[in-house]
């Protein structure tokens, strides 16, 4: 350890600034509060502050911040936007170091996010010691006052001098470039361990007891308390935006006025509000604000303890302060919880699934071109698209990609071809401004492609296998690939049943496929509509897609059985082939969630703690039938 | 060709359209893709051939109610222009009395009777009177808004508000609430999109954006009760520019 005179400290701090370390930001005084901000001077700098309205994360994740800068006027011209500035955060508490290292592990874990990356890589962080307490912390009760890793130093302010500990070499270069300091004396030692010791009996706000957040959550799903407090809730998301773990963001396209260049930029988002989980079609998914506040606590609690190992809070308490009706408060939902744990549990599973790091940049689409275009009915349109790499795209069949218009925005799409061919095809139903845009583009014209991203259908498991696959209206698109795939390789499936159900004649697609089934050998087709309006033609079975399900000659104890169709589809089939005796671990899934960012980031696309864009989209209906979010 | 774009004013301050001249050189980049045809407030010239019609002010009376249908039939798309045109505004405030006691209140004695200049009936929003695709909020405008609006229509796309309210983007600057010093602020039930500028500058929020679809109304009354607003000055606050008869 190291030390400083109070003296010899600031003009540490001086010289960094003076000297161009890099922009030196550090907690200054905001009116009554504080706050991080570019320091002017060491003497603005305030060691004894008790919180900062937002947390240090605002440094790494920006509230806003510019991804790709693009130039519409040109066919495909795009260039990933990275802040290479260096930075040096001076006076972060260790419970938001806590935090930057629980960020660290979401945004560089398995697929790295570049942006957070380099700017990660170009900050340097100085921890201080907590002097003060801020009212509603409760970090006593987590150990989240003290830290020991992710800091470049740590420093403790004893009043005359400062006692620096060293993390990194970045912080022992720091040090030796713009401080001489000496070591530290035995007494000075002594006194930094007493005032951690004291700052972590001085909390007045505790945990009960030492109960298990995970385990206190499981019990308590269908708690009254969600209802009771969602009923105080303002659904503003003060409580997200303030919480130095809430790291979700959305994306979106803007032009500048002269409509030729144009930036995709990344805000903060948080899962409060009403439309974090608005698909194109309309629904929401966790539609009441009961839903949406429990969702934080279970985020925090349960989903990202299960995905990394710890609980996604740290205690800092900003979200209790800041919150107008003062139901935010975790440390009072838990400790409530915990006293009257009441239901049996329900484990609310991650499934396990191997996921391959991407290597390429996250966000930033490659150019595709549309080779062709054809018109399925009147809103829904198949794309025939190649890379202009000239690489294939590699994908598996129920995978997706996502689909970017620069200056509209992206979506994700499930890819409709069988695995194989130069091209792939997508199926894109005219929803929102995206898909309309993409309508109008012709043969020959670019759109960009991310991925392919998800967990597609597990082709070396169902191999060997009878299949029956159930689809209903554009369901049928990503159950295309899959079916088409074991039709490809004809020989190492047996029995082929095909499902298929839309609203009305008119709405039927992929007719070429459906001749080309019904012809085939050993495979059975049977469609329906739900009904037949005035003006349209139909002579065949009509009703909704479970209709067909006695229709379809299968052996229910040796069959596989995949399902995709809109959301309210799968709890009506699932329960008929379930009384006909289909095993749970032989239904299979293909689930539609907001997959905004594709790489498990973004946070729309969550099932309870599921990321649909990492685990799914196709799931095994034994892995998620107890979650409550899914079907 | 570029879409041709005019602006008419009803009752209001004119301030909405003193925004979009305010762009500045924006302007420029404004007009290589629209065609400004009619626009009192900055041009001489007009015209009856446009494709885009905004509309800033308020409608009392059945003279600007038919000229606004007017507009209507000319135009592909129509926008309304501010608070006035959005919910009616402040203007709205006089539909608390009837009629015939606010004339008598500003006119007096004056001859008025029969003039159509003062046929006024109860303020209207816009959409009280013709349909509407799309609003640009607040009071006044919001320029960068503007510019991003016109952007998202001259795309093709479907220029969309924000559907959550102020505090987001007060949180995000980093505001302390107002409420914390004294101030009180409809924030949590308005519609963001301004960049929460009034609270960033100390001022509690009118909610001149309008509320949201499904603004938590009770949860608000009980935040205000919490901090010691009376019911009077909630209603004072709450009529600012969102007057309803039927009241929250």
């Amino acid at each position: 350890m190291k030390a400083l005179s109070k003296q010899k400290w600031l003009e540490f701090i001086d010289r960094m600034i003076k000297e161009d370390a890099g922009e030196v930001i550090g907690v200054k005084a905001k009116g009554s509060r504080f706050h991080f901000s570019p320091l002017d001077a060491a003497a603005d700098l305030r060691l004894d502050y008790d919180i900062t309205l937002l947390p240090p994360k605002k440094e790494l994740l920006p509230t806003c911040e510019s991804l790709l800068e693009f130039d519409i006027s040109q066919p495909f011209d795009v260039q990933v936007k990275k802040e290479d500035q260096k930075k040096i955060l001076v006076g972060v508490h260790p419970y938001d170091m806590v935090a930057i290292n629980m960020m660290d592990r979401i945004y560089l874990d398995t697929h790295v996010d570049e942006h957070y990356e380099i700017r990660r890589n170009n900050t340097t962080i100085i921890v201080s010691d907590i002097l003060n307490i801020p009212d509603r912390a409760f970090c006593g009760s987590l150990g989240t006052h003290v830290v020991d890793t992710g800091y470049d130093l740590l420093v403790t302010d004893l009043g005359d001098t400062v006692v620096i500990a060293v993390g990194t070499d970045k912080g022992t270069e720091l040090l030796d470039k713009y401080a001489s300091p000496r070591d530290a004396t035995d007494s000075e030692k002594g006194d930094v361990e007493n005032l951690r010791e004291t700052t972590g009996s001085s909390y007045t706000r505790k945990m009960a007891d030492d109960y298990n957040w995970s385990e206190v959550l499981k019990e308590n799903y269908e708690h009254p308390i969600w209802d009771e407090n969602a009923r105080k809730c303002l659904s503003c998301g003060s409580c997200t935006l303030v919480c130095p773990t809430c790291v979700c963001y959305d994306v979106e396209d803007e032009m500048e006025l002269n409509l030729v260049k144009g930036k995709r930029t990344r805000t903060w988002d948080g899962c409060l509000l009403k439309d974090f989980t608005l698909v194109g079609s309309g629904e929401t998914f966790r539609e009441s604000p009961m839903e949406r506040y429990r969702h934080r606590y279970y985020r925090k609690g349960l989903y990202l303890p299960q995905r990394f190992g710890f609980v996604a809070c740290v205690g800092c308490g900003r979200c209790a302060t800041q919150c107008l009706p003062d139901i935010a408060d975790p440390l009072e939902v838990m400790n409530a919880l915990a006293a009257s744990s009441m239901e049996e549990k329900k484990e609310l599973p991650i499934p396990e699934v191997e996921v391959q790091g991407i290597k390429e940049e996250l966000l930033l689409p490659v150019s595709a071109t549309i080779m062709q275009k054809h018109k399925m009915n009147d809103l829904e349109t198949l794309y025939t698209l190649k890379l202009d790499s000239g690489k294939k795209l590699e994908y598996e069949p129920g995978q997706f990609v996502e689909v970017s218009i620069f200056g509209i925005g992206e979506a994700p799409i499930s890819i409709s071809s069988s695995p194989g061919a130069e091209t792939f095809e997508l199926l894109i139903r005219r929803l929102g401004d995206l898909t309309t845009a993409i309508e109008r583009l012709m043969p020959g014209d670019k759109v960009g492609i991310r991925g392919p991203f998800g967990n597609g259908f597990d082709t070396d498991e169902l191999e060997g296998n009878n299949m029956l696959y159930i689809g209903g209206g554009c369901g049928l698109a990503p159950l295309r690939s899959i079916i088409n795939y074991s039709l490809d390789n004809r020989k190492d499936f047996k029995d082929v049943t095909i499902l298929y159900g839309c609203k009305d004649p008119d709405s039927q697609l992929f007719h070429s496929d459906l001749d080309r089934w019904e012809k085939m050998e050993g495979v059975d087709l049977f469609t329906a509509v739900d009904s037949c309006p005035d003006g349209q033609c139909w002579d065949g079975n009509t009703g909704v897609i479970t209709t067909l399900i006695p229709k379809a000659k299968f052996d229910p104890k040796d069959t596989k059985v995949i399902i995709v169709g809109p959301p309210i589809m799968y709890k009506f089939v699932i329960r008929d082939i379930k009384a006909l005796g289909v095993p749970d671990e032989n239904i299979i899934v293909s689930l539609e969630r907001r997959m905004k960012c594709g790489v498990g980031k973004c946070g729309h696309c969550q099932i309870n703690g599921v990321y649909v864009c990492l685990e799914g989209p196709v799931f095994n209906y034994k892995d998620i039938k107890e979650l409550p979010e899914a079907l | 060709m570029k879409p041709r774009v005019a602006f008419f004013d009803f009752a209001s301050c004119e301030g909405c359209q003193l925004n979009v001249i305010n762009l500045e050189e924006k302007i420029l980049d404004l007009i290589s893709i629209v065609d400004v045809v009619t626009f009192r407030e900055a041009m001489t010239e007009r015209t009856d051939e446009y494709d885009i019609a905004f509309i800033e002010g308020s409608i009392n009376r059945p003279m600007d109610e038919e000229k606004l249908k007017k507009i209507r039939a000319n135009a592909k798309v129509l926008v309304a222009l501010g608070a006035c045109a959005h919910t009616g505004g402040v203007n709205k405030l006089r539909n608390q009395w009837p009629v015939e006691n606010v004339k008598k209140e500003v006119y007096g004695d004056a001859d008025i009777e029969g003039n159509p200049l003062f046929d006024a009936f109860q303020t209207k929003a816009v959409d009280e009177c013709v349909k509407v695709d799309f609003y640009i909020p607040g009071c006044p405008i919001d320029r960068n808004e503007f510019a991003r609006m016109v952007t998202q229509i001259a795309m093709g796309r479907t220029p969309k508000l924000p559907t959550y309210p102020v505090c987001v983007e007060c949180k995000k600057n980093e505001n302390i609430c107002v409420f914390e010093y004294g101030e009180f602020c409809l924030g949590p039930i308005t519609r963001a999109g301004c960049d929460a500028i009034c609270p960033t500058n100390g001022e509690g929020c009118d909610g001149c954006r309008g509320y949201l679809d499904d603004p938590k109304m009770n949860a608000a009354k009980d935040v205000m009760l919490k901090y010691g607003i009376t019911l009077d000055m909630m209603m004072k606050k709450l009529n600012m520019y969102n007057y309803k008869k039927e009241g929250y």
